[in-house]
């Protein structure tokens, strides 16, 4: 197996007395779609947020292409091609969708001017990449679907030099149909072959569908991990329900 | 409808132009009609546009009039009395740039502290409202002795930068409507009495009762409005910086996660408005060469009256810098409307104005409703 563009060993987050992360080990490759699972308060979102460079660990160590690095800043992390679509997106609804694109990062020229047609013609190309064809990149936000709003979000953090793309349940919060069109998307961004995508979910059929290789977490640990094929469906079903907590609560309900 | 939030704010205005040239008989729109209206349509739309930045970056600034007030007695002290710490007398320009130091920092202090503190810049920019008013008041006595100055020298006369602030402009379109003013009247006959019909037509074509030219230019913040309305146009919509207010205004946390310096933005916008409040009240007193210190009281009301009206949104994120003009013009023309009706009670200016930013108000939000999608 190839060196993973993305590793993580052994990492542990502690906030006061309170330990999130336990020792999670992780490996992301390009071209593959690395499910996150696990349920409320597993420890998901301080994983993603230290790979974000929010959180600096508490011990432990991440490796970027092989050498350890450490992220003091989301910027940090950005510049080593770290990018996270969190749930809100950070996308701003009363702006075209250009400008969204390029928010903060606007192609100047001569005296601050915005290169609008080049900018235009970028957030329009880059989104019709990973199959979205929006013929009017000057059109508001607000009036695109939750799913268009995810592929906006996601062409503009590969635009900008993502190689690892942390999708922070990108389908919860959407409808059935804008659920298919965000996991197509996932599909079309692991096609290219060099993007990673780290994919967090609650969606145990989202996860068997786009998904290449699994981690499961809980309580700050990986009870769970591996390829797609070493992982039967039923195993994945399992773990996905709480695992060990299912079968305790079958015995309570036994009991009763 | 979505495109041209102004729209609104345009037929408005269209429908205010008409019935006021019908109602006044055309005196709304004569040769001294057209300037008057103009010279009240740039004050309010200076500041208006000040604000309605502002307003776009989602914060409020409530300082505006008392900043107008603070201004005009800082330039006013220093022409009368002399620059302070005994450094001499005071040229124009210096009690202006040396003002208009000041009144920058001002606007730094209150956005400093807005962004810093969290707190609304409704509360904060009221705290200044008071301040700044107290604090004029108070200068204008310690130096004064009494809170006016009147009989300043016309700088205008030997100061070519008082005369750009206080003085006319833009002499050639009067004189272009003179002279095709006497063009038409070539052939016609005058009795020695002229009648009020002849009186009438003559002022619509820039003649006077002497059968001279009658006005001769506009103020000079009819310069300084377009020029200002210009600048706000090209920046918002043009450049980086326009992006980044919009952004601000928007949603100031996604703006900041995409590396949007969301407090940067702001202060510099409340030095912004500071600025248009600091030539609203130079050319004041270039003009009239008096101050006092009542000098731009609930200025700051109808400025964000009139950002509203003009289509920005309470909650920032949107508006535009031609609505704005549309929405200054409307409220100038209307509280100008007494002089050329006199038959109105002038306080209707006010009913009219709360009527039509109550409108206004409830037309921006269906608008930001159809483009957030109806949430």
């Amino acid at each position: 197996m190839a060196e993973p563009y993305l590793r993580v060993e052994k990492l542990v987050k502690k906030f006061g007395p309170f330990t999130a992360l336990n020792g999670v080990d992780l490996e992301i490759h390009a071209g593959e779609v690395h499910a996150l699972l696990g349920d409320n308060g597993a420890g998901k979102s301080t994983l993603i947020k230290t790979l974000a460079g929010v959180h600096e660990p508490s011990g432990g160590q991440i490796y970027v292409e092989g050498k350890p690095v450490n992220f003091r800043s989301p910027r940090d992390a950005t510049a080593a091609g770290i990018g996270t679509v969190y749930q809100d997106l950070a996308i701003n609804q009363l702006m075209s969708v250009t400008r969204n694109f390029f928010m903060g990062r606007e192609m100047k020229g001569a005296f601050g001017t915005l290169k609008m047609d080049e900018m235009d013609k970028i957030a329009h190309e880059e989104m019709l990449k990973i199959g979205i064809d929006f013929s009017d990149p000057t059109q508001a936000v607000g009036t695109m679907s939750g799913g268009q709003r995810q592929t906006l979000a996601i062409a503009r953090a590969i635009y900008f030099g993502a190689k690892v793309l942390i999708l922070d349940e990108p389908t919860s919060a959407l409808g059935q149909k804008q659920q298919m069109e965000v996991l197509k998307t996932i599909k079309r961004v692991r096609a290219r072959g060099d993007i990673a995508i780290i994919f967090i979910t609650h969606n145990e059929i989202h996860s068997k569908l786009v998904g290449d290789r699994y981690t499961f977490l809980a309580l700050g640990q990986v009870i769970g991990a591996g390829t797609k094929e070493e992982l039967e469906g039923q195993d994945i079903r399992r773990l996905m329900a709480g695992g060990a907590d299912i079968a305790q609560l079958e015995k309570e309900f036994a009991e009763m | 409808m979505i495109r041209r939030p102004e729209i609104g704010a345009f037929i408005v205005m269209m429908i205010i132009i008409v019935a006021l040239a019908i109602a006044s008989d055309m005196k709304a729109f004569n040769a001294l009609g057209l300037k008057n209206n103009i010279k009240i349509i740039a004050q309010y739309g200076i500041i208006a546009i000040g604000a309605s930045l502002l307003m776009i970056a989602g914060e409020f600034d409530l300082s505006i009039g008392s900043m107008i007030g603070f201004a005009g007695m800082s330039m006013a002290l220093m022409l009368k009395w002399g620059l302070p710490f005994g450094l001499g007398e005071a040229t124009p320009f210096m009690a202006f740039a040396i003002t208009l130091a000041m009144t920058l920092t001002l606007g730094w202090f209150i956005g400093t502290v807005v962004v810093r503190s969290g707190l609304s810049s409704f509360i904060v920019t009221l705290a200044f409202l008071f301040f700044l008013r107290g604090t004029t008041e108070v200068g204008f006595r310690l130096i004064n002795g009494s809170t006016q100055v009147s009989g300043l020298p016309d700088y205008k006369e030997n100061s070519w930068f008082a005369n750009i602030l206080g003085g006319e402009v833009f002499g050639w379109f009067y004189d272009a409507w003179n002279a095709i003013g006497r063009w038409i009247t070539q052939d016609w006959v005058f009795e020695a009495r002229l009648t009020i019909e002849q009186i009438n037509a003559l002022a619509l074509l820039n003649i006077n009762r002497r059968l001279e030219q009658w006005v001769t230019g506009f103020d000079a913040r009819f310069m300084w409005f377009i020029i200002i309305a210009l600048v706000a146009y090209f920046i918002l919509s043009r450049t980086q910086i326009g992006n980044w207010i919009y952004a601000t205004g928007d949603n100031k946390e996604s703006a900041r996660a995409n590396g949007v310096p969301v407090n940067r933005v702001k202060i510099g916008l409340f030095m912004f408005t500071a600025f248009c409040a600091t030539m609203f009240a130079a050319c004041q007193v270039f003009d009239t060469n008096t101050s006092d210190a009542a000098k731009g009281n609930l200025m700051e009301l109808f400025a964000i009256a009139i950002a509203v009206v003009g289509g920005t949104l309470m909650t920032g994120g949107f508006g535009s810098v031609l609505g704005v003009v549309f929405g200054a013009i409307t409220v100038g023309l209307v509280a100008n409307a007494v002089f050329f009706i006199p038959s109105i009670d002038g306080a209707w200016f006010r009913v009219f104005l709360g009527t039509i930013l109550l409108a206004a108000v409830f037309a921006n939000e269906r608008i930001r409703k159809r483009i957030t999608g109806g949430i």
